[in-house]
């Protein structure tokens, strides 16, 4: 039961991205994902965090947010 | 604060050679569910895919299961048949993500992007193909409206996949005892090499231990332990007592499926419940699961569905095969609205602090690298979160 934390871009390079949630910051691989993303897009981490899975919708992804911030408070 | 970056943490302590001691803790925000209470039934089924976006097919169907006992509702053979469609894909996806993705580092590789890339969508595309309004886990059932064509695209698609997988037909590959134990001394893909690999280095039946597998619908008494369950306890560190009455902690996986297909019970004869058992038994699951989706495509047919807003009081268990496991959904409501939500995922069975991992490393050969070795365990038991491994001499 992975809790999947949509993550937004703030930078790339090389096809290795830095993602931001909830203040932390952290690196992943975008080599495995199928969608193209740039920054300011929210992406899903696969599980261990090494890769991203998945693009996610500006909308979908606040929603997520806001419920897992209730969930970390 | 708590962690958002939650995982599973396991310590080893080697005596004499030994490992002796094996501490597993959880970080895993099992709680979380709880604050779907005070949604509708509609509003909960529609965050449960987002918030676990990785199973999130069996996650959504788990919670519309539950949802329609709890309400009383019975979806048409067609419905459950299209879901059932839905499941085996996200099972044959999600494994062949973690083989293509995961197994070449346990080799020293690196994954090949090109054959990972396309699994994600594929499931997507079908849950289009079967449902184009995207109501695929709408209590009750949704609009089922069968685009043939793309859905036997992404059927050819997947069994592509799964033959590169296996670098051999499924057919050809299942067939025996034997095709395996030929495919695994000359087989050039990821799994035939890897699998390979751990046998040249004696450690086949590394990790074996007395079986304790969870029944196919799960134990007799989920739904009352569930229940019962106010302080979160059962969540966390799911147990039980065996038929001798032996405190018990059930594993449930590809293992735990697909023990009635010869080749696993073959190969547990051979290996017991050591790493090889269980890797093959994740790639006879997909082989099972390939061979019921063609069978499953051949029947769907299209089902419009009511399209009520789920109402009245009551509580349900919903229980689905996901990638990883059994998976228990169980929620109560009142006059439609959710006032409780649990969700009991397979990492809590397999990963329990005396569950399969515990019982497959503890008394355990340490050999020269015995954080590599109980890698291996981790990746054959396939936990769905980051898991860390340390050599600890005071654990």
């Amino acid at each position: 039961m992975c809790m999947a934390v949509p993550s937004r871009i703030i930078a790339i390079d090389q096809g290795v991205a830095t993602v931001e949630a909830f203040g932390t910051t952290r690196t992943t691989s975008l080599m495995l994902l199928d969608d193209a993303v740039g920054v300011g897009d929210y992406v899903i981490l696969g599980a261990g965090g090494n890769f991203a899975a998945e693009k996610v919708e500006p909308d979908i992804a606040a929603e997520a947010l806001a419920y897992l911030a209730e969930v970390l408070a | 604060m708590k962690r958002l970056e939650a995982g599973i943490d396991v310590t080893l302590r080697v005596d004499h050679g030994t490992i002796a001691g094996v501490r597993i803790h959880s970080t895993r925000l099992v709680q979380a569910p709880c604050l779907l209470a005070g949604r509708s039934p509609t509003q909960a089924i529609a965050i449960l895919p987002t918030l676990y976006a990785l199973c999130g097919t069996a996650q959504a169907l788990a919670g519309c299961s539950a949802m329609e006992t709890a309400l009383g509702l019975s979806p048409s053979p067609a419905q459950r048949m299209a879901r059932r469609v839905l499941l085996r894909l996200e099972t044959v996806t999600e494994h062949a993500q973690g083989i293509l993705r995961d197994w070449p580092a346990l080799l020293g590789e690196q994954p090949d992007p090109a054959w990972i890339k396309p699994l994600r969508p594929m499931l997507t595309t079908a849950k289009r193909a079967l449902y184009p309004g995207g109501d695929w886990a709408r209590p009750g059932g949704g609009m089922l409206a069968i685009d043939r064509g793309a859905l036997v695209e992404q059927m050819r698609l997947v069994t592509t996949m799964v033959v590169h997988l296996l670098d051999s037909s499924p057919e050809d590959w299942a067939e025996n005892l034997t095709t395996i134990l030929s495919w695994m001394r000359r087989g050039e893909g990821v799994a035939a090499r890897l699998i390979r690999r751990i046998d040249q280095a004696g450690l086949a039946g590394f990790g074996r231990a007395a079986p304790h597998l969870m029944p196919e619908a799960g134990p007799r008494d989920l739904d009352a332990r569930l229940a019962a369950d106010t302080t979160g306890a059962y969540v966390a560190r799911p147990d039980g007592t065996g038929p001798d009455g032996a405190y018990t902690v059930l594993e449930t996986n590809a293992l735990s499926r697909q023990i009635g297909q010869p080749l696993v019970a073959g190969l547990m004869a051979l290996h017991g419940t050591g790493l090889t058992t269980r890797f093959i038994a994740r790639l006879v699951e997909i082989t099972e699961a390939l061979r019921e989706l063609g069978d499953l495509v051949q029947d769907l047919c299209d089902d419009p569905a009511e399209a009520a807003e789920p109402s009245g009081s009551g509580s349900g268990l919903g229980v689905v095969d996901a990638a990883r496991g059994l998976l228990a959904h169980r929620v109560e409501i009142e006059e439609g609205m959710v006032s409780r939500y649990q969700i009991l995922a397979p990492t809590e069975w397999n990963f329990h602090p005396r569950g399969p991992l515990h019982a497959g490393l503890i008394g355990a050969e340490a050999g020269p690298d015995p954080e590599g070795r109980a890698r291996l365990l981790v990746a054959a038991l396939d936990p769905c979160v980051a898991c860390s491994i340390r050599v600890d001499p005071h654990a």
